[in-house]
């Protein structure tokens, strides 16, 4: 089989597409709270005792980017299939 | 302490005669948390208030409109004043010292209404310089209409067409051409309709005497001598608010408590010649109750605890059970947390205690640095001597308890001010080979020592540098690891509420299966990575059992749906390890910059230390200042925010939210702040 890439190439694909993982997720979880937390904070103004339930609301969305991170850490550290060919 | 203090239903009937004892020594015990009686019952009215309430509640009005203007904020007090000082100041108080403020406050709103006309006058006479008309001239007609203001284009011949009879005065200011146009008083609708044409806006003209700019003389003049009477009138309040902020606030605080005694009744329920309180008091505090109020009334009332059972039925009535959380100091701060979320029923756990055995360790494993953490240390001893509130103080006191673990964390990571910074250069490295070999090996967990003791721990990993693989791949583990704990600790909570309320089913296979599909869902994993068969097969089988259970369960096959919540509550808490990695980089960021960049690169490329100069060592020392300071803000918030997040997403949704929140425990009385006892 032709050699398609070599492992630099690879290597930083792998890390380009990590990158990606991690800044779209970013992206989402913020367009996500966007809305809720303009919302949280009217609800606030009106009843300060909501700020926990708000506060809980709004840090709903933060776990997307957990798993977006998630993604990356696979990438950077544990994904074996390259592993042979792929030196940092 | 997980549970809130126990309580009982109490009932506490009198004669009349004896209510102001009675309502005297209850505010002065401050125990029984009254239930308002609701008039539901005919043979029962509602309470009259006794006393002095009217008058009471009319000085109270009168001390905060004052208060208002002194613009007085609730604070701590500074000294405390005994009651008798404050009924013998009170009248000169409210009426000579409240008076001459009122005025003093009024006089100023008047000066600025009139400064704000003023102003607007010389804004609107200011274009009518470039007419050459005096002021009087422009008003006072009973057969003349008159039109000022600014027009787009030339109107006089136009308004000659529809009256003969006319004068126009016309200037050119700025960016506008200014009209004054009179015109016969009959003439006025069909002028004013060729004005509007020509794109006419009206001004108008204040009615003043003498030229334009003698006008904005006099008024300009005017304005600076309002201005001069001003200031020393607001001196005055300020001097006001110094010398009397912590007497008014103690006014304050003696005429809300005479109110709240004398209304009291309000809240009763009253015959003729008796009255009935219903209310809660701490179990173990109701036989000082019962003596006290006894003593107090001479024998003229009773005080009954009504069983259990009769409670019980209260309670289905709609009744609230109030909750006071009972917690040792060290936890108390914590409270907060909770109380941010919702008070727990009566019925429910205060989870108070586990924020505080968790809290602190998921901001220390977050943070985990020793620079940083005796910093925060630092910083809030100063701000808990400037921030008196009990607010802040349990706030200071919650992140106080977080940094001494960021401290602990700070050792186990090998971490001053971030790596490859101060650690190395106090406690050593290891030696090149040493580092060669545990690389070989795939041991590598980072090159810093713990001084002559070297690298302890099992395999040697501490201090464990966080930026090494190895370490982030540990750490991924132990954070799932401590998710895995916190959630089930969450979720046994959540049995045993539901089985306080008597709902096996809901405990049995809604709360129980969640625990065991994380607990082995994260056993199937680590069989994974270990590469034990047997454990991952346990972990599948007992994972499908679980889902099993919850198809079951009082959900049904709805249960499923939030399966996948289930695994992304574990991966939340790689938040742990992720913050923490953010802060370590930039940490080390700063650190490389310094040491391996700026200070060499300005040292004409020397490579030893001992070999920088000065100048390329300040510039160094400044770039590290900036930098920590950036990141030490940062570092302080997200380990705040993130484990709450934890607690309030993740682990309070296992057992808090199913029976929606409580009343919290308010007894009736007063904590004296500005008053001596």
């Amino acid at each position: 089989m032709a050699v398609v890439a070599d492992a630099g190439t690879l290597y930083g694909l792998l890390a380009v597409g990590a990158g990606l993982a991690t800044g779209l997720a970013g992206i989402g979880a913020g367009v996500g709270e966007q809305g809720i937390g303009a919302a949280v904070v009217g609800v606030v103004a009106e009843e300060p005792g909501f700020l926990g339930k708000g506060l809980f609301l709004m840090l709903l969305p933060e776990t997307l980017i957990i798993f977006g991170l998630a993604v990356s850490l696979i990438l950077m550290f544990a994904w074996t299939p390259f592993s042979g060919i792929v030196t940092p | 302490m997980l549970r809130p203090v126990k309580m009982s239903r109490v009932v506490v009937a009198g004669s009349k005669d004896v209510i102001t004892p009675v309502v005297e020594k209850l505010h002065e015990l401050h125990l029984l948390h009254i239930v308002n009686y609701n008039g539901s019952e005919p043979s029962f009215e509602l309470g009259k208030p006794i006393g002095k309430a009217k008058e009471y509640s009319e000085d109270l009005i009168k001390l905060r409109s004052v208060t208002r203007y002194l613009d007085l904020k609730n604070k701590a007090p500074d000294k405390t004043y005994p009651e008798s000082q404050i009924l013998s100041e009170m009248d000169n108080l409210l009426n000579n010292v409240g008076a001459d403020i009122t005025a003093t406050f009024e006089r100023i709103t008047v000066i600025d209404a009139d400064v704000k006309t003023k102003r607007d006058q010389i804004r609107s006479l200011t274009p009518l310089a470039v007419l050459p008309l005096p002021l009087e001239a422009y008003y006072g007609y009973d057969s003349l209409a008159t039109f000022v203001g600014t027009v787009a284009t030339p109107v006089e011949a136009d308004v000659a067409k529809v009256s003969s009879a006319n004068e126009v005065f016309s200037g050119s200011a700025k960016n506008a051409t200014f009209v004054a146009v009179f015109v016969p008083a009959e003439k006025a609708s069909e002028v004013s309709s060729v004005l509007s044409e020509h794109g006419f806006s009206e001004t108008s003209v204040p009615r003043l005497e003498g030229s334009v700019d003698s006008a904005i003389a006099a008024l300009e003049s005017s304005i600076k001598s309002l201005e001069g009477e001003k200031a020393p009138l607001q001196k005055k309040l300020v001097d006001a608010k110094k010398q009397y902020e912590d007497l008014m606030l103690a006014t304050d605080e003696y005429l809300s408590m005479q109110t709240a005694k004398t209304e009291a009744p309000l809240r009763f329920a009253e015959t003729a010649n008796a009255f009935v309180i219903d209310g809660y008091v701490p179990s173990d505090q109701f036989s000082r109750l019962k003596s006290e109020l006894e003593s107090a009334a001479g024998g003229k009332l009773e005080v009954q605890m009504i069983s259990d059972k009769e409670a019980d039925e209260l309670v289905e009535k709609g009744e609230d059970i109030p909750t006071k959380m009972d917690n040792p100091s060290l936890v108390k701060p914590y409270e907060l947390i909770t109380r941010l979320f919702a008070i727990p029923e009566y019925k429910e756990f205060d989870p108070s205690l586990l924020i505080f055995v968790f809290f602190p360790i998921m901001f220390g494993m977050i943070l985990g640095d020793v620079g940083y953490g005796v910093m925060s240390l630092l910083v809030l001893i100063m701000l808990k001597k400037k921030f008196r509130t009990p607010g802040w103080q349990q706030l200071i006191n919650i992140v106080m308890i977080a940094s001494v673990w960021s401290i602990i964390f700070g050792f186990f990571f090998g971490e001053i001010f971030g790596p490859l910074g101060l650690w190395g250069r106090i406690m050593g490295h290891l030696p090149e080979h040493e580092i060669e070999l545990a690389k070989e090996a795939g041991l590598y967990f980072g090159e810093g020592v713990f001084g002559t003791l070297g690298r302890i721990g099992p395999l040697g990993i501490f201090p464990l540098d966080r930026l090494a693989t190895n370490a982030v791949l540990l750490l991924i583990g132990t954070s799932i690891f401590i998710g895995v704990i916190h959630c089930s600790v969450g979720s046994i909570l959540g049995i045993k509420t539901e089985l306080y309320y008597g709902e096996k089913k809901h405990a049995y296979f809604e709360r129980l299966p969640v625990m065991l599909f994380q607990i082995f869902f994260s056993v199937a994993l680590l069989g994974l990575v270990m590469g034990q068969s047997v454990l991952t097969y346990l972990g599948i089988i007992v994972v499908v059992v679980s889902i099993v259970m919850m198809v079951i369960g009082p959900e049904g096959p709805m249960g499923l749906a939030h399966v996948p919540s289930y695994v992304s509550n574990l991966i939340s808490y790689l938040r742990l390890l992720a913050i923490g990695l953010a802060s370590v980089g930039l940490a080390y960021a700063a650190n490389q910059l310094a040491f391996y960049v700026i200070m060499p690169m300005l040292s004409g490329g020397a490579t030893n230390s001992e070999e920088f100069t000065i100048p390329a060592i300040i510039v160094g020392i400044m770039i590290l200042v900036v930098v920590h300071f950036i990141n030490f803000l940062l570092g302080i918030l997200s380990p705040f925010m993130h484990p709450l997040r934890l607690h309030y997403v993740e682990m309070f949704t296992k057992f808090y939210s199913a029976h929606g929140g409580g009343v919290e425990y308010s007894p009736f009385g007063h904590v004296r702040r500005f008053l001596k006892a």
